[in-house]
């Protein structure tokens, strides 16, 4: 794509996004080049492979990954298709083995990725075939986030702690909560949605507005109040972002055994780090770029991977999560909360999946893709956090309402689409910079 | 378990019938009488794995619906508020209900088991289509001559479910 066709997908400082940008297999293209083969994903929680030989598998991207647990405790990410022909080695979700034979041709990996059988290796090959060089594909950069298992393509990519950049504050606001971490109740939800991937990270990045109308039903059956116009959207920079009511996305809603408890915590917390605390934990939601988003609530907390298939078509992949240390009663109605209202058949989540479909079907047409979608709420009124909640925390921020984190969010998107390597955003972000 | 007569096997396989065509005119609130109030409705995961692993998910692992009586009567009531998006305009559906087998639980139980295959196609919109395919099983229980539902397993053959979301009853 030319430079100039990048510009203008994203305009206004992120108040306009070009349509194009949901639909266009060009844009699609360049996206899975220079954004999922470049940023840290998320792979999964490393309760998922409690054992050595455990795996289970993911995407990043497109790409087909194994995420393996090898005897010495290791975790490998390997690109889940065989040297050979392209075969997929491993073709369940999760399981423990040591070994991934391939169906085709017989060609065996170890759970390190390395060539370890090869069928008629003297009748065949005559043994000279390069094994050393032809394990399955690593994926180069992996790190274990305090439980959160993050991958990245890219050598020149920052480390993932640079990479989250101001949002690690927060994120370990909802990750070292109590000791003993975090787990991921047993079981993945898989399903697909008609719509681009980045209708549904732009929701969970900023969206509360969505919130009184989409899911409108909730507080007609008298699941929750009305909502107020009290909340906060943070911009913490890198495309980041996460908001909510003030006093815990959900703070609205009927209390559940699980409610009394984080209070508690939150006091605890609160205690130590300064009152903004009671005004922003739990985090509520949140995207970190470009497709892991997350949901802590008084009710449950969820973590979810919108895996693009095409510029039409997500495939979601969510858990529900909890801390380890809780009482098994607690971590049931979390369980039972999350499947309640998020998830596919959740009473909130259905109306999503119904949304992002149609926003990416009604964006196809010829003259639909001339009209730039507008995100300019709150453009102009942002401010830092720490003047609004004090404690040097870093961002910027908005209202309840404020669209400020997804301008954040294609702001950072076109900063990569236009971008040939993280070294020419490392010179970019210098000279700005300086320039300050 | 025990066979039961042909008489109860034709009377369990009407109930059934009758419960899939108040799901498919809409008839929600009459469709939610006809479960216990200690009813648990439930539809596990199901997963991709190597022969001989479990597939399916248990009581504590996840599930697409794991509900009470309480929250199934949310899921109802949110159908009539005219703001479940999902379900406005409403999914068109078609219930098929076949290889039914009636087990009585024990000579003296008021409470007979349930095992059937269940196909549900839905349609939206325009061009929105689904196929949901799967098995059933129910706890049925006498109450006041009539049958209720006590308790609900439905497996779908998906590993990865291919629709936009749940917003329909199984």
């Amino acid at each position: 794509m030319e430079l100039a066709a990048i510009e203008d997908l994203v305009r206004e400082g992120g108040a306009r996004v070009s349509r194009r940008a949901f639909v266009d297999n060009d844009v699609y293209e360049l996206e899975l080049a220079r954004v999922f083969a470049r940023c840290w994903l998320y792979l999964g929680h490393d309760s998922q492979l409690r054992e050595p030989g455990d795996y289970f598998t993911a995407y990043m991207g497109e790409d087909p990954i194994i995420v393996t647990r090898g005897d010495d405790g290791v975790i490998s990410a390997l690109l889940n298709s065989c040297q050979h022909r392209g075969m997929r080695v491993c073709r369940s979700d999760s399981g423990n083995s040591r070994y991934f034979r391939c169906p085709y041709h017989g060609w065996s990996y170890n759970e390190n990725g390395k060539l370890v059988g090869i069928p008629r290796l003297k009748t065949g090959y005559f043994d000279e075939l390069d094994r050393e060089n032809l394990g399955l594909v690593r994926v180069p950069r992996i790190t274990n986030y305090k439980g959160m298992i993050w991958a990245n393509w890219d050598p020149e990519a920052p480390t993932f702690e640079e990479y989250l950049g101001g949002m690690k504050v927060y994120l370990d606001l909802m990750l070292d909560r109590i000791p003993g971490g975090l787990e991921a109740v047993e079981g993945v939800h898989k399903w697909t949605i008609d719509g681009n991937w980045k209708f549904a990270a732009d929701n969970f990045v900023g969206d509360m507005y969505h919130v009184p109308v989409t899911h409108g039903s909730a507080h007609s059956i008298g699941l929750r109040q009305a909502w107020s116009d009290l909340g906060y959207q943070i911009n913490p920079g890198n495309g980041h972002g996460f908001g909510g009511e003030y006093g815990g996305l959900s703070a609205a809603e009927n209390e559940t055994s699980y409610t009394p408890y984080i209070k508690q915590i939150r006091a605890h917390l609160a205690e130590q780090n300064g009152d903004y605390i009671n005004k922003i934990v739990p985090l509520g939601h949140m995207t970190i770029f470009p497709n892991f988003s997350a949901l802590d609530t008084l009710r449950f907390r969820t973590f979810r991977v919108w895996n693009p298939v095409g510029p039409e078509k997500m495939q979601v992949h969510a858990w529900a999560i909890f801390d380890k240390a809780l009482p098994d009663e607690i971590k049931q109605s979390i369980r039972q909360q999350y499947i309640f209202t998020f998830g596919p058949s959740g009473v909130f989540e259905q109306e999503d999946g119904e949304n992002w479909s149609q926003s990416t079907r009604s964006t196809r047409g010829w003259i639909a893709r001339q009209y730039d979608l507008n995100y300019s709420m709150g453009a102009g009124h942002e401010e830092p956090v720490e003047k609004v909640l004090g404690s040097n925390l870093p961002g910027q921020m908005g209202g309840i309402w404020s669209e400020i984190n997804q301008r954040g969010f294609y702001l950072r998107w076109q900063q990569l689409l236009k971008a040939d390597s993280w070294n020419t955003i490392r010179e970019e972000e210098k000279a700005l910079g300086a320039d300050k | 378990m025990n066979a039961v007569s042909s008489e109860l096997l034709r009377e369990v396989e009407q109930f059934l019938f009758h419960e899939a065509r108040l799901l498919d005119e809409r008839r929600f609130e009459e469709w939610l009488e006809l479960f216990t109030e200690d009813t648990h409705y439930w539809m596990p995961i199901v997963s991709t794995r190597e022969r001989g692993n479990r597939e399916v998910a248990t009581e504590s692992e996840l599930a697409y619906f794991d509900d009470t009586k309480e929250t199934l009567r949310y899921r109802v009531k949110r159908l009539y508020t005219g703001l479940a998006w999902a379900e406005e305009p409403p999914s068109r559906t078609c219930r098929f209900l076949s290889n039914i087998q009636v087990e009585q639980n024990s000579d003296a139980s008021l409470e007979l088991s349930t095992r059937c295959n269940l196909m549900v196609y839905r349609t939206r919109l325009e061009t929105d289509r689904d196929l949901f395919i799967g098995t059933r099983e129910d706890v049925l229980r006498r109450v006041n001559d009539t049958w209720q539902v006590a308790r609900r397993s439905i497996t779908l053959t998906e590993s990865v479910l291919d629709a936009n979301n749940l917003s329909i009853f199984f």
